[in-house]
């Protein structure tokens, strides 16, 4: 069998090969990245200022002319935008946002459903799949793979004004230790009274959509939750998150998770392993207190 | 300008209990509006309160999806179709029903969420720009229209972009992009004497996928709460292997 990659976040595609690695012959499409080459693929196609309309119309080409069995999209933007057009393109059903896939004849595959609360296993024979970003630790090959760049067309969409935002650093989805924090921190000043436990414990610190997205206490990159990273750590920390399902799909892989939240009824508490009941201001001090000692 | 905006019912989801194999219950749940396509509709009316023109909704749902369309409409959306025959999500099937409606006007943009709160699938927008072959642009934070073109601002990660689109296109919107508004008691009056057009849809399912189950994960946690001040040696002692 047969499998092609794409994506425009060679991160995304390097994890997506490695969990098909094995499995089946993978070639892969994606923005340049030299360290691409090393996860095991046979070929890897690299482009260069890609948009939706000349890769889906290199794709769709690429695709029938190599008579791929399986094509994987990561879930980007871009990616599930080109899904869409290929799919009716290319009149291939596609598949949303998988996280796991067995082929045994028919494929059988994973995905969240009801807004995370839910996971649904489905059993199909669709060929085309959109990926949902982490599906597993990107890991390197063997093997090195053949590299081709292509050359698109000159795309009818023109970019007017690129701004870069504020990431900081390291990748929240390698931690070993995080405190995440949510909306019951109050402010973002009081981010300040929470350091202590993230130095004392050596973690990265993270948090729910609305400290990241609408408050921008923390940067965009360290979201947790279904449409923001998956996160697996050896320990998970929730310092006032509410724990709505949306928020649990993005720590489902974390070994321990301790919430402290001052309602009792969060549900939070019914997808940890350690609660304190209490307001974090208090119980944060008396921990790293207790930790230092 | 002539706006469509597509307009998605779903169950409301915290209300959704488990039975004893974990499973949804999914009986009687309250009905409400997409948290994303709440965006859209709040997007779409914006652009017509700055450049002028009309709003229409599109909701592929099922009889009970009038409550949704009113709650659009209270919004600030001014005429509105109802297409029934909606059974289960599949984009497809769904991108194929709205495009055939779509195509009955013309329309200059066609707005839409970038990922719906239930099966946050995220490939309509995509779909339905192949169908109508026209440009297609998602997770727009910031729109402004010019004559025949649009500036469209898009979020990733990164960076925030900002493409120049001719028109007609198909535009996705995140959920940053506004805060949608909540409508005043007089204008949900108002909209619930509004007429809505219920056409009937002809939805092509063909089913090839098999549902093997529909479960809650597995919560395997422990679920030790302590309570009354209680709690921090022990947790202290649990993370002292980290240290
Ligand atoms: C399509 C979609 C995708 C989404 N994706 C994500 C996602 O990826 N990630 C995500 O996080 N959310 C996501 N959400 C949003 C999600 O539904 C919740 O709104 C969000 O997770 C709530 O964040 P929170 O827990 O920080 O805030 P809240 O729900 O407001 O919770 C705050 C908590 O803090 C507690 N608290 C307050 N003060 C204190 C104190 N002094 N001490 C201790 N506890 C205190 C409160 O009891 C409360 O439980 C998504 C929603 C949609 C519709
Ligand atoms: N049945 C539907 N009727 C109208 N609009 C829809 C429907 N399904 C999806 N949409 C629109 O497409 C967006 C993305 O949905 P999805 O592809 O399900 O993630 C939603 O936010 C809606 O704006």
């Amino acid at each position: 069998m047969k499998a092609l990659v794409f994506s425009d976040e060679p991160k995304n595609a390097r994890e997506i090969i490695t969990y098909l690695r094995g499995k089946m012959d993978i070639d892969a499409v994606s923005q340049e990245d030299k360290e691409l080459v090393e996860y095991g693929a046979d070929t890897v196609y690299f482009y260069r200022d890609g948009f939706v309309d000349n890769l889906s119309k290199f794709l769709a080409d690429h695709i029938v002319k190599n008579k791929y069995d399986l094509v994987f999209i990561s879930s980007t933007n871009l990616g599930r935008e080109l899904a869409g057009l290929l799919s009716f393109k290319l009149k291939m059903k596609c598949m949303p946002e998988i996280f796991y896939l067995e082929n045994k004849g028919k494929n059988i595959t994973k995905r969240f459903f009801h807004g995370g609360k839910t996971v649904v296993e489905e059993e199909s024979n669709l060929r085309m799949f959109t990926v949902s970003p982490g599906i597993c630790d990107a890991e390197k090959a063997d093997k090195k793979s053949e590299v081709r760049n292509v050359s698109l067309e000159k795309s009818i969409y023109k970019i007017i004004n690129v701004k870069s935002k504020e990431t900081a650093g390291t990748d929240i989805r390698n931690a070993k230790v995080i405190v995440s924090i949510g909306r019951g921190l109050g402010s973002q000043e009081n981010i300040e009274k929470v350091m202590p436990l993230v130095e004392t414990l050596h973690a990265e610190i993270s948090g729910s959509r609305p400290v990241c997205l609408d408050y921008k206490w923390l940067s965009e990159d360290k979201q947790v939750g279904l449409s923001g990273k998956k996160v697996r750590p050896d320990f998970y920390i929730a310092l006032g998150i509410s724990g709505q399902i949306q928020h649990i799909a993005g720590i489902r892989g974390s070994k321990t998770i301790i919430a402290i939240n001052k309602d009792k009824s969060a549900p939070i508490f019914e997808e940890c392993d350690y609660g304190i009941v209490g307001d974090l201001f208090t119980v944060v001090p008396e921990l790293v207190e207790k930790l230092k000692k | 300008m002539d706006i469509a905006v597509l307009v998605k019912q779903t169950v409301d989801m915290d209300q959704i209990k488990l039975n004893d194999e974990n499973e949804p219950i999914m009986d009687n749940l309250p009905l409400k509006m997409d948290i994303l396509s709440k965006n859209a509709v709040e997007a779409a009316v914006q652009l017509k309160e700055k450049y002028g023109g009309k709003v229409t909704g599109i909701i592929f749902g099922t009889e009970r999806s009038t409550s949704t369309m009113k709650e659009a409409y209270a919004m600030g959306v001014d005429e509105g179709t109802v297409i029934k025959g909606y059974k289960k999500s599949d984009p497809m099937v769904t991108a194929g029903v709205i495009a055939e409606e779509l195509r009955k006007a013309k329309y200059d943009i066609i707005i839409l969420g970038d990922q719906s709160s239930d099966s946050y699938s995220g490939l309509m927008a995509g779909l339905i720009a192949s169908e109508l072959e026209i440009n297609v642009i998602t997770n727009a934070i910031n729109i402004e229209i010019k004559d025949n073109t649009a500036d469209i601002t898009v979020e990733s990660e990164n960076e925030d972009v900002t493409v120049e689109t001719d028109l007609p296109a198909v535009v996705s919107v995140a959920q940053e992009i506004n805060e949608p508004r909540l409508p005043k008691v007089m204008q949900i009056m108002m909209a619930g004497k509004k007429n809505i057009n219920i056409v009937d849809g002809n939805p092509k399912y063909e089913d090839d996928t098999k549902i093997i189950s529909d479960k809650a994960p597995d919560s395997q946690r422990k679920k030790i709460i302590y309570e009354d001040g209680k709690g921090i040696d022990e947790i202290a002692k649990i993370l002292k292997v980290v240290k």
